[in-house]
């Protein structure tokens, strides 16, 4: 039975009945009677036929199954180091991370990053919206500043009654204000080539939900406002949910931040 | 039906010859352990295990991606366009900082993003159907990794999972069942066993050639494609095809058998160690909620849902927060069920309880939050624990269905028959 519960460790083991171990000569009942058909990018091209001479390690002679061998030794030592390096990249920060971090994230990064806190520790428990002003020149060369524009309140009226709503609609500024304030110092000061870029990137989602301002451009100032969700009403805490504000330094907007003629109308024909 | 049968002891077959220890016909725990080992190896180089629940991943992600990429239509240049928010420009510099493998990198042509979008959309239906899919399961890792490397600040966990998932596809063989792939084998099987000739098979030497001059752009561009590895492996898995192909033709004998287990183990290590990530994913969930102030109290569930981002359906998560017994049991179930899960594995029947649990969940998921595409990827990374018996009869179930839609002629017509038989047969080909 142990020998079970070590293979069956999950379902992914099928449960079928297994060919006979070791048989060179006999036909297995089992295994996939897929002759080949020839084709090189072929999902099942899978297991030769029975009566070519079995499958598997057991199949083979010599040779060929030293060759086999060391093929497993490198895909067992392999897949242990991966799931060690993950489970390493994911665990909180201890012994071996403080020691060996760099080797940890050169295997990692860029694509086996991952991040399973999902609402963890604790969920969000506060509503961050991103308001806009800008200052604008009129043809006849009058300046004029904006009220605050609320862009997550744009996000929130496609989300409501949207079954799917789209990454642009639930993502887009939620994580680039994020990734903004990630990169910055409290005084909006960037820590380097991130900050910088999350600086033009927090602008361009702005110039693109501003698109439909008439007049030039010719400053922005974005802010947060943050509002703690009201404590449950069966609960017997109570929080402050006054609104907080974080202004961000005015930005002259250049060029490079106004979105191109083509690609502005069709973004804001599917908003 | 829901019993998995155990595997039989090495029947009375003759003694396998590097063996000379007599085979034990009961009291597994006795056999030596150089028996028991040997078997392992057989194991896992002769078979592709689980090919009912590689296929389920394989047709859960594809799905998702496809369903994601649909949705995005309307989006797809605000999100991942060269002139996007996110810029081609600001992706290259940040690129050139990371290394992550995109092919958007090669070109910030309009018409190349679009030929890119479309050709993810199309490797993830033929990825869905099971066509070529050794190919197309490389085309759609390339798909998915070059859209989301070139925008990463648009996903979210959904789009982590998928990532992964593309990337640890491409290693198994993924189409033993329900696929194209095992309906052509079929046939071709059909077709052998009744003398007729093999066919000839243009399309795969085809798609090959085509895939190899993809191969030499991404060997040119590797400068701004990403790491070394990535394309490195993607010439051992085209030499590896190739190769497979010549020895099917010239060397049937040993080098094919090798070359066959090689995929085994390919398949094997890819599948163990995504239900290691899958894991990974529920442990790492599970354990940082417990240490969360609000997870301890039994109020954690109620913040999601006053989000402004995470609130489709105002009502309805109201409607869910009025009561505090109810969000605390939620609250607690669901740290319980992402701790346990991972040991629940070492039993069949709590684990199926859990998986099912995990499941409702994520489908609650969908609809509450507001998060369709998370929890479908969430779900089909979930399905890799799934039964065989119960893969096996939603796959029946599926084929009913489909019969009666299209109105085929009732049971009794030699197809009919024909695909009952190969239901219930021991290697199962449901097309």
């Amino acid at each position: 039975m142990d020998a079970y519960v070590e293979k069956g460790a999950a379902d992914a083991d099928d449960g079928r009945p297994t060919p006979p171990a070791g048989t060179g000569i006999e036909a297995p009942p089992g295994p996939v009677t897929e002759p080949f058909t020839g084709p090189t990018a072929d999902g099942s091209g899978g297991s030769p036929a029975a009566d070519r001479g079995g499958v598997g390690i057991m199949a083979l002679s010599m040779p060929y199954q030293v060759v086999l061998a060391v093929a497993l030794a490198v895909a067992g030592v392999f897949a242990c180091v991966h799931l060690a390096m993950v489970f390493l990249h994911v665990a909180p920060s201890n012994t071996l991370t403080k020691r060996h971090g760099q080797a940890v994230d050169d295997w990692v990064y860029p694509e086996f990053e991952q991040n399973w806190k999902l609402f963890a520790p604790n969920p969000l428990q506060q509503n961050v919206s991103v308001e806009v002003r800008a200052e604008i020149v009129a043809a006849d060369g009058s300046r004029r500043t904006t009220g605050w524009i609320d862009l997550t309140a744009q996000d929130t009226e496609a989300i409501r009654h949207n079954p799917m709503p789209s990454h642009a609609q639930q993502n887009e500024l939620r994580r680039a204000v994020d990734f903004y304030l990630n990169s910055h110092s409290d005084d909006h000061t960037p820590n380097g080539m991130r900050g910088r870029l999350s600086e033009e990137y927090m602008r361009r989602i702005a110039m693109l939900r501003l698109a439909d301002l008439s007049g030039d451009v010719e400053r922005v100032q974005l802010r947060t406002v943050t509002r703690a969700v009201p404590a449950p009403g069966w609960s017997s805490e109570k929080n402050d949910t006054a609104p907080s504000y974080r202004d961000f330094p005015w930005w002259p907007v250049t060029d490079a931040d106004r979105p191109a003629g083509v690609d502005r109308s069709r973004t804001e024909a599917g908003r | 039906m829901s019993t998995p049968t155990p595997r039989p002891a090495p029947g009375p077959g003759p003694a396998p010859a590097s063996s000379a220890a007599p085979t034990p016909t009961r009291g597994r725990a006795r056999e030596p352990f150089d028996r028991r080992l040997a078997r392992a190896v057989q194991n896992v180089t002769g078979r592709s295990l689980g090919p009912y629940q590689t296929a389920i991943v394989r047709i859960g992600f594809s799905l998702t991606w496809l369903v994601f990429l649909l949705r995005e239509l309307p989006f797809r240049h605000e999100l991942y366009g060269p002139d996007g928010p996110w810029s081609w420009e600001m992706a290259r510099r940040l690129i050139a900082d990371n290394r992550s493998f995109t092919v958007l990198m090669w070109s910030d042509g309009r018409l190349w993003f679009e030929l890119v979008y479309g050709l993810a959309v199309l490797s993830a239906v033929l990825l869905l159907v099971g066509w070529r899919t050794r190919a197309v399961s490389v085309v759609f890792m390339a798909g998915v990794l070059s859209l989301q490397n070139r925008s990463v600040f648009v996903g979210d966990g959904g789009d982590n999972v998928l990532h992964l998932a593309a990337i640890y596809l491409v290693l198994t063989r993924c189409s033993q069942v329900w696929s194209l792939d095992a309906r052509r084998a079929a046939r071709a099987a059909g077709a052998a066993a009744a003398g007729e000739p093999a066919r000839h098979d243009p399309v795969g030497p085809l798609l090959w050639t085509v895939l190899g001059g993809f191969l030499l752009a991404t060997t040119w561009f590797s400068q701004v494609t990403g790491e070394w590895w990535l394309p490195v492996l993607l010439w051992v898995l085209w030499l590896g095809n190739g190769l497979w192909w010549l020895v099917c033709r010239f060397a049937p004998g040993e080098p094919r058998t090798l070359l066959d287990a090689l995929a085994n183990l390919a398949h094997n290590t890819a599948l163990v160690v995504i239900m290691a990530e899958v894991c990974l994913i529920y442990a790492t969930a599970g354990w940082y909620k417990i240490q969360g102030s609000r997870w301890q109290d039994g109020t954690a569930l109620f913040y999601p849902l006053n989000l402004d981002y995470f609130t489709p359906w105002p009502a309805l998560s109201e409607l869910l927060g009025t009561s505090g017994v109810m969000v605390m049991l939620l609250t607690y179930g669901t740290v319980i069920v992402q701790v346990a899960f991972p040991f629940t594995l070492f039993h069949r029947k709590v684990k199926n309880v859990l998986l099912v649990a995990m499941m409702l969940e994520h489908a609650g998921i969908a609809v509450l939050l507001g998060l369709p595409v998370f929890s479908l990827a969430m779900i089909s990374a979930d399905a890799v624990f799934l039964p065989t018996p119960f893969l096996v009869a939603l796959g029946a179930r599926v084929v009913r269905g489909r019969d009666r839609l299209w109105r085929r002629t009732p049971a009794g017509t030699v197809p009919e028959q024909r695909r009952t038989g190969e239901e219930h047969g021991p290697r199962t080909l449901v097309g």
